[in-house]
């Protein structure tokens, strides 16, 4: 496992600890998000530089388009979130009422 | 050059993992900003100045603004930095984490490095000829994505409208 391959694997693995295990804010969750992104697209790219096949080369891109909508999506739930409960503690969001 | 890139190597992983350990979200857009601004140093080290440049402008310049001003949403009136409490323990820990890996990984052998990464000069780089093929042949999945792109602002459109009409109602 070289060095480039071992950054992006734990890049994308504490990303989706971080994920997984304690979150408070629902914008921490999307920043780790964020992180396996572009953990992803740092892998794809360097995917298509290491093995230099041009072919490859719009598969970052499109993942990044991809990403972004994850992102517009998962920051509109955020102002919808702030909205109804007035913060965006995760805590919260266990009430069953707005 | 190359320790210049396992320099940047290593701060993607530890701003990854101030991302990770739970900081106030101030900080953790910041964390996320230096593994962005380091993950193109990354790239261009490899030799993809484009998608370096794409990950340089497109990602921090414009989703991770918005992040940033999204922090707003989640103020706090004592936010945690890294040096903070839980925060503290969860970093030492991820980082003990990392090391484990890498001592299990590379651990009695010294590993396999990457001796140089500059090869040959081409007269067509490679990640921008990659580019010319997604608008030639790729003509479909750019349509897919331009597509996916205008749902997902109606999306944001009918979740941020408001509690009375859109997508978010109260029962």
């Amino acid at each position: 496992m070289t060095p480039v391959y071992f950054s992006f694997t734990s890049a994308f693995t504490l990303g989706l600890t971080g994920l997984a295990f304690h979150r408070t804010h629902l914008l921490s969750a999307l920043l780790c998000l964020e992180g396996m992104m572009l953990s992803l697209f740092i892998a794809l790219a360097l995917w298509m530089l290491q093995l230099e096949s041009t072919a490859f080369s719009a598969a970052p891109i499109l993942l990044l388009a991809f990403s972004a909508c994850e992102a517009g999506a998962g920051l509109a739930l955020l102002v919808a979130t702030a909205r109804t409960h007035g913060t965006d503690r995760l805590q919260s969001l266990n009430l069953l009422q707005c | 050059m190359t320790y210049f890139l396992d320099l940047f190597l290593l701060s993607l992983v530890v701003g990854l993992v101030g991302v990770a350990s739970n900081p106030a979200p101030y900080f953790a857009a910041l964390g996320l900003a230096v593994a962005g601004g380091v993950g193109c140093g990354v790239l261009v080290g490899h030799g993809g100045s484009l998608v370096g440049l794409m990950l340089f402008l497109i990602y921090l310049g414009g989703m991770l603004v918005v992040f940033a001003y999204s922090a707003a949403l989640a103020a706090e009136p004592f936010p945690e930095t890294w040096g903070a409490g839980s925060v503290k323990v969860y970093v030492l820990m991820y980082l003990f984490g990392v090391g484990v890996a890498v001592w299990w990984f590379w651990g009695g052998h010294g590993g396999y490095w990457v001796i140089d990464e500059f090869k040959e000069f081409f007269m067509v780089r490679g990640d921008i000829g990659g580019i010319s093929l997604m608008y030639s042949v790729g003509g479909g999945m750019l349509v897919v994505c331009a597509w996916v792109l205008l749902l997902c602002l109606f999306v944001i459109l009918e979740l941020t409208r408001g509690l009375s009409r859109g997508a978010l109602r109260a029962v």
